[in-house]
């Protein structure tokens, strides 16, 4: 292994829980899922997610790769969250992902490893009440604060049976934490504030499966299939029970339509509802089946430097698996827009992405969102 | 030639974005909470009977931070008394010693407080033999400030509430302050006080470096340099106190605070495990029932302190650094008083509690007309109470 190699790895080992996306639709269950994608696959609304292989969506889609590539990524959220309560923008900046991959010297093997989110639970809730005290009324300032979420390391290995068909397989470890804090404010001053202060761990494992196949010379399908084990949840070191995670499947086509012109679709279905009736028994209100559908194109100014300037465009519609109240519906719709650059002889690069997002469920809850994301990637 | 660098314009521009977070949102509860906040009660915590207790003697005679003076008030009739040195004979000017002439004395007192609604106060000076110690009784005190001769009254502003007062002697009253023969050269002088309703002040101690009782004394030196030829001598009384005549010690069965020699409080409340070991306390009041209205001088109150306890050893205990309430008495209140003693209470909520119990003392202790008794948990009724509001874990953040 080279040091390049061997400094990448160890920044891959040191970081943090990944995370992105704070809401208000990340209260409950386990929080906002989140996407495994690369800054271009998430340009074109998830669509070459399958494909792609700096995303770690797809084991397979890393079988291609020809030199060790690292690359990490950055959001900044801004955010209008309405609510029954009122109002509020928001802001945050998160990192949602680190990846590495290269292939394996003298072999059809290629390896990634990658750290990204699961799911997002990182929220501020502030609400007002007033209680009864010592005969008197008092006004009362909550708030509830959650920072952190599930973090999904990933080792995959994937293997290029031809030039046409390549396999991948990949284990999952689950693990991170919600730091949670409770406050309690008063109006009249005589009364100090209380604070509680515990932290939610989790761990889990799992694994994922896929396959990538070009037919012909313009069309390539890929699907991937994901079972995850239960993951244990801990409250400050004391069990608090178990959830079970549910079984993903994906599958999506890619299509070459012209030089410059690529367009690509896929689904994916993820069977949440087998985590419902231990949400429920741990206080939650519960979870559903969700599905997404996306579709995006990346169309190439320049064929010979396919690399330089390309125009993303994607637009993507899921329903999300935690509702807010029980039996209702949440959804989120994207469209989005992107491009890349490379320089130091393409070795480095940057790519963009911007995103729009709308999430609603019934009962007066809705967001609008825009995500800017940067990548980074280095070709050492 | 190199071009402008976009994917640096656009790190730059993300670098720049980055970092800004702003999270809160408002929401309904429990609409949308995943669980309920801090769980928040009341509780009222009574005494350990008979636990409660009073001591005295917490004071030296020689440490009183003011002199009392008084006329009629119900809080007790007081009496100071002050001895200044014998003057010197000659004075140091330039080097040479020199006899002078008196051409004025002036008697200054540091004025603490009064009731500043009693108007016409006087304070009158009276020659008394010097060597009063702090053995003498009120009586004896009394007895000799009204036998002696009539040095001067000093007429305080009305609108003075703090700040110096002084007599000055010039002239023929200057005879007022000859030293007697027997008394060493000494001057001894007692202080009362009259007003046009009954009344008290309070004089700076000898424990006040700024402030003390002091004799100024202004000659004229035959010096052949005529510029220096006015020069004064500073004298500080060597000696000051006060006597007083203050109500009967309290009974048993009544908490006192406040007096001469300083009392002091001490209650015992018992903690339930099941609060020590998860409630949080927001509010911790404690209410006293006065069991005779609060005795002192009218708009001087005295202040209530409590304390924490570091170690429970009865009168000698040990109190807490940092950990006390105060609450301002006025003289004649005879409601409940309230205090707030939540920086005590909440020590017994922490995992290695110190003693349940507080130490409540009177300031400025010895210095004060005020003497407050409050009904203990002996009473039948009106006792002590400690009501408490805490928060209990609520555990919120459920999935």
């Amino acid at each position: 292994m080279t040091p390049a190699c061997r400094g990448l790895l160890l920044l891959l080992l040191v970081a943090g829980p990944a995370a992105a996306q704070s809401s208000e639709f990340g209260v409950r269950g386990l929080g906002i899922p989140l996407r495994p994608l690369s800054v271009r696959a998430r340009a074109t609304g998830g669509a070459l997610g399958l494909f792609d292989s700096e995303s770690g969506f797809n084991p397979a889609a890393i079988g291609l790769v020809g030199s060790v590539t690292a690359s990490f990524q950055t959001v900044q959220g801004w955010r209008r969250s309405q609510t029954p309560a009122g109002v509020a923008s928001v802001q945050d900046n998160r990192f949602p992902g680190i990846y590495v991959s290269g292939p394996i010297g003298g072999t059809r093997l290629a390896l990634a490893l990658s750290a990204s989110g699961y799911t997002d639970r990182n929220f501020e809730l502030a609400s007002r009440d007033t209680l009864l005290l010592r005969g008197e009324e008092v006004e009362v300032f909550d708030t509830l604060v959650s920072h952190g979420g599930v973090s999904d390391l990933r080792a995959a290995v994937a293997w290029r049976q031809s030039s046409t068909v390549q396999w991948g397989v990949a284990l999952h470890m689950l693990t991170g934490s919600n730091r949670i804090t409770s406050h309690r404010a008063f109006s009249d001053t005589l009364y100090a504030g209380a604070t509680e202060r515990f932290t939610l761990s989790y761990l889990g494992f799992g694994g994922s499966a896929g396959v990538m196949a070009r037919v012909g010379s313009r069309l390539t399908l890929a699907g991937m299939v994901r079972v995850d084990d239960r993951l244990t949840v801990e409250r400050d070191s004391s069990p608090v029970g178990k959830t079970r995670l549910p079984l993903t499947l994906s599958g999506g086509v890619r299509v070459q339509l012209l030089d410059r012109l690529l367009i690509a679709g896929s689904g994916v279905y993820r069977t949440w509802s087998v985590a419902d009736s231990e949400l429920v028994a741990q206080g939650g209100i519960g979870s559903t089946n969700t599905f997404e559908l996306n579709g995006g194109l990346e169309y190439i100014p320049d064929p010979k430097r396919p690399n330089r300037r390309p125009l993303r465009l994607g637009v993507y519609h899921a329903s999300l698996p935690f509702p807010l109240e029980r039996g209702s519906d949440v959804s989120e719709t994207g469209i989005s827009l992107g491009t890349g650059f490379r320089f130091v002889a393409d070795r480095a690069g940057l790519d963009l992405a911007v995103e729009r997002v709308w999430r609603s469920a019934g009962a007066g809850f809705t967001e609008r969102a825009t995500l800017l994301t940067l990548g980074i990637s280095i070709r050492p | 030639m190199r071009r402008p660098a976009a994917p640096g314009a656009a790190l730059m521009l993300v670098a720049t974005l980055a970092c800004t977070e702003k999270l809160t949102a408002p929401v309904n509860c429990p609409e949308l909470c995943p669980g309920e906040s801090l769980i928040v009660r009341d509780t009222v915590l009574l005494p350990l009977v008979g636990m409660d207790s009073s001591y005295t003697g917490y004071l030296a005679a020689n440490e009183v931070p003011a002199l009392l003076v008084s006329d009629g008030l119900a809080a007790g009739e007081a009496r100071a008394f002050a001895d200044f040195p014998k003057r010197s004979d000659s004075i140091s000017v330039d080097g040479l010693q020199y006899a002078y002439t008196i051409d004025s004395v002036a008697i200054g007192f540091g004025l603490l407080a009064r009731d500043s609604m009693v108007p016409g106060l006087r304070l009158l000076l009276r020659r008394i033999t010097p060597g009063t110690d702090t053995t003498a009784t009120f009586e004896a005190v009394d007895s000799a400030f009204r036998q002696g001769a009539l040095v001067d009254s000093i007429l305080v502003a009305d609108t003075l509430k703090t700040g110096t007062v002084r007599l000055v002697l010039k002239g023929d009253t200057l005879s007022r302050l000859d030293p007697a023969e027997a008394d060493s050269g000494r001057i001894g002088l007692a202080v009362g006080v009259r007003a046009s309703a009954p009344t008290g002040v309070r004089l700076a101690s000898l424990l006040d470096p700024t402030r003390r009782p002091t004799m100024i004394t202004y000659v004229h030196v035959p010096t052949p340099d005529t510029t220096r030829r006015k020069q004064t001598i500073t004298a500080t009384a060597n000696n000051a106190n006060y006597v007083i005549a203050g109500p009967p010690p309290p009974g048993a069965d009544v908490l006192a605070l406040g007096g001469r020699s300083g009392t002091r409080s001490l209650i015992r409340f018992a903690v339930p495990a099941a609060l020590r070991d998860s409630a949080s306390v927001l509010r911790a009041t404690l209410e006293l029932t006065p069991a005779a209205p609060i005795l002192g001088l009218p708009n001087d109150p005295g202040t209530l302190q409590f304390r924490g306890l570091l170690a429970d050893l009865g009168p000698k205990s040990v109190v807490l650094a940092g950990v006390a309430g105060s609450l301002a008495v006025p003289a004649g209140a005879i409601g409940v008083q309230s205090a707030d003693v939540r920086s005590i209470v909440s020590t017994w909520f922490t995992p290695n509690p110190p003693p349940s119990v507080i130490f409540i003392g009177l300031f400025p202790e010895g210095g004060s007309f005020a003497r407050a008794e409050f009904q203990s948990s002996r009473a039948a009724s009106d006792g002590p109470r400690l009501r408490v509001t805490y928060a209990l874990p609520s555990r919120p953040g459920h999935p």
